[in-house]
């Protein structure tokens, strides 16, 4: 285990970013946020997790994808370079640990890879900080998430009254470490400060299956009633993955990309000839749970949700998973 | 490392529209091949992502193949599609594909085969009848059950009144909805002139596209008929964008159309939340 000095934590990360880019948690007018470290922002490390989810270094809002020109003579396509920069991630939470899981699954399995998710993930140092406190929202320990050690990452930390606890789990992370050893302190039989313990409970056990007969249940009409539609709680959700492709056109040039969308969009599932499979907010709320809580597990057997509690401190008018889970419960089918 | 670029299943292949038929009013089949050679080899059924590069990319069957090139009836539907009508023979297109599960030719082996199509529902079934048509020996009896609002509407005509009666043991029959003073063939919806000819579900496979309204009926006489839903194979639409499984937008419960899909039985379909 190796040890620094929470005032030295900015000289580890200007370390580091001599040769990667370095994403670390960071006050961006009032919002702690995954921002690129210049040596000047003010850090946010320590002070629970960040509001935006870390999921657009790796997928981010908008990404090109290849570039065009359509000419009578010869149209071109042209492809984007591969992406070699390399990533540090720090700081991420125990449910963004999972989180990152979910989205290996969905863009890495199933028969295709996703080249543009793939070369950022694997370029990508990822490293953990534990929580000491949750903040009243959080609720991942209702998914088996350890807040006190994430899963699938390269470095763990630990934050201690003033210094963190380091420590490698992957090749990756110790080759990280090794090129900064001169700041890191090996320590012994150091003890680990407690874990987080949400207080936000909630009972998953059974929710899929309770799900699985409730796609046609009046719920959904009531659930819905309020929603705005604005989407903020897919666009805050580090699991929630869908994008639109589009194109922009100069003249005769221009060029394909990607970005995020949303199902909570009318937009979303409309067809060409007019016909919309989810026509009301009742069938996209509805999907948005069941993606959750039913259709990601049935189809990667885990849960959609990690607990981060994003989406129901910041929705509008307070629609709130752990309150929709403990309804589905329940209501009788 | 990877190296991106030919990897990419997002990042489509440029081709060329080589050649344009005009199958009805707004209908047009369009064959397509690359500087290769023809793009890929799909499976009867499967789709492709057909890209006109600055005006937009959709998902269409892939209606069939030559060595060189592959077919893709197009209707005028919205704004891409109507672009690719006013295309000409040359324009450059992006393509990228085979997508999705094709028909179960496995199941299907040795089976009497029964295809239900309307419209422009004739396009992915008819990947399939022309392949079971070259794989004669795998199959039992063919019978191709085919309708349209008018006969002017009637797709892939040269097959229907010529090519699929060369077809050993296959019989057609088409239908229009209301004919002219030309027409002589018969008149009536799919559904009731598959109630009339009755086929039987004797070791058969239904297999059925069209307008959902047409498939709605469909799956009513063929169940009259007697046809099990494990005899019944269909196709489904959805929006798609990425067509590999990863942008989201075609599920279906926890099936997403563009990788599972399009073609199902109805067993299948029935296990599915209905939101279609
Ligand atoms: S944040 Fe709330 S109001 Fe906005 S789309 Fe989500 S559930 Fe609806
Ligand atoms: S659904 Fe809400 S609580 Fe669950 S992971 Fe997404 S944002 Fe976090
Ligand atoms: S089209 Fe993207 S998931 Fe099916």
């Amino acid at each position: 285990m190796l040890k620094i000095k929470q005032t030295e934590m900015p000289q580890l990360l200007n370390a580091w970013a001599q040769k990667s880019r370095v994403f670390v948690p960071q006050d961006r007018g009032g919002v702690s946020a995954f921002l690129p470290w210049d040596g000047k922002g003010t850090l946010t490390l320590g002070k629970g997790n960040t509001l935006e989810p870390p999921k657009d270094i790796f997928f981010p809002r908008t990404e090109t994808m290849y570039r065009y020109q359509v000419a009578e003579a010869a149209t071109t396509l042209e492809t984007m370079p591969p992406q070699k920069e390399q990533h540090v991630l720090v700081g991420i939470r125990s449910c963004d640990a999972r989180s990152l899981e979910i989205m290996d699954d969905v863009f890495l399995t199933k028969g295709y890879e996703d080249e543009f998710y793939r070369q950022k993930r694997e370029n990508t140092v990822v490293i953990a900080l534990a929580c000491n406190e949750a903040l009243p929202t959080c609720f991942c320990t209702a998914f088996e998430i350890d807040p006190g050690r994430a899963e699938g990452v390269d470095v763990q930390m630990w934050m201690t009254s003033d210094s963190y606890l380091v420590e490698a789990i992957t090749d990756k992370g110790e080759e990280l470490l090794k090129q900064t050893s001169e700041l890191l302190t090996p320590v012994e039989n150091e003890t680990l400060p407690d874990a987080a313990k949400p207080t936000l409970k909630v009972d998953v056990e059974g929710i899929t299956e309770k799900l699985q007969q409730m796609f046609e249940h009046l719920y959904w009409a009531e659930v819905s009633r309020k929603c705005l539609g604005c989407g903020a709680c897919t666009y805050l959700c580090p699991t929630c993955h869908c994008f639109d492709i589009q194109s922009e056109n100069r003249g005769s040039s221009g060029f394909k990309f990607r970005c995020w969308d949303s199902c909570m969009f009318s937009e979303y599932t409309r067809m060409a000839g007019g016909h919309n499979p989810r026509p009301s907010k009742k069938e996209r709320m509805r999907n948005r749970f069941l993606h959750k809580l039913q259709y990601i597990p049935e189809r990667y057997g885990k849960y959609g949700c990690v607990g981060c509690g994003r989406c129901l401190d910041r929705c509008p008018v307070n629609v709130d998973i752990t309150r929709v889970i403990r309804e589905i419960k329940e209501v009788t089918l | 490392m990877v190296d991106a670029v030919s990897s990419n299943p997002l990042v489509p292949e440029l081709g060329k529209i080589i050649k344009i038929i005009q199958e009805t009013p707004d209908v047009k089949t369009f064959h397509i091949t690359t500087d290769k050679g023809k793009p890929f080899t799909p499976m009867p059924g499967q789709l492709a992502m057909l890209s006109l590069l600055d005006v937009g990319e959709a998902m269409f069957s892939i209606t069939s193949q030559g060595p060189e090139y592959l077919e893709i009836a197009i209707k005028k539907v919205g704004t891409l599609t109507e672009a690719l009508h006013e295309a000409e023979e040359g324009q450059t297109v992006g393509i990228r594909g085979p997508y999705g599960n094709g028909f179960p030719l496995d199941m299907m082996k040795g089976k009497n085969l029964l295809f239900i199509a309307g419209g422009i529902g004739l396009a992915p079934v008819r990947s399939l009848i022309n392949y079971c048509a070259e794989h004669r020996e795998d199959y039992g009896n063919m019978w191709i059950i085919y309708g349209s609002r008018s006969p002017a509407d009637l797709c892939f005509k040269e097959d229907l009144t010529y090519n699929w009666f060369k077809v050993e043991n296959c019989r057609v029959n088409v239908t229009v909805d209301r004919g002219d003073e030309n027409w002589n063939g018969h008149e009536g919806f799919v559904p009731a002139y598959l109630e009339e000819l009755k086929p039987s579900p004797e070791n058969c496979v239904a297999v059925t596209c069209g307008p959902p309204i047409m498939i709605k009926f469909v799956l009513q006489s063929l169940e009259k008929l007697g046809f099990k839903d494990d005899q019944i194979v269909t196709t489904l639409e959805m929006r798609m964008k990425c067509g590999v499984g990863k942008c989201g937008r075609c599920n279906i419960g926890s099936h997403y159309v563009c990788l599972d899909g399009p073609v199902f039985t109805l067993e299948q379909l029935k296990k599915m939340p209905n939101e279609y």
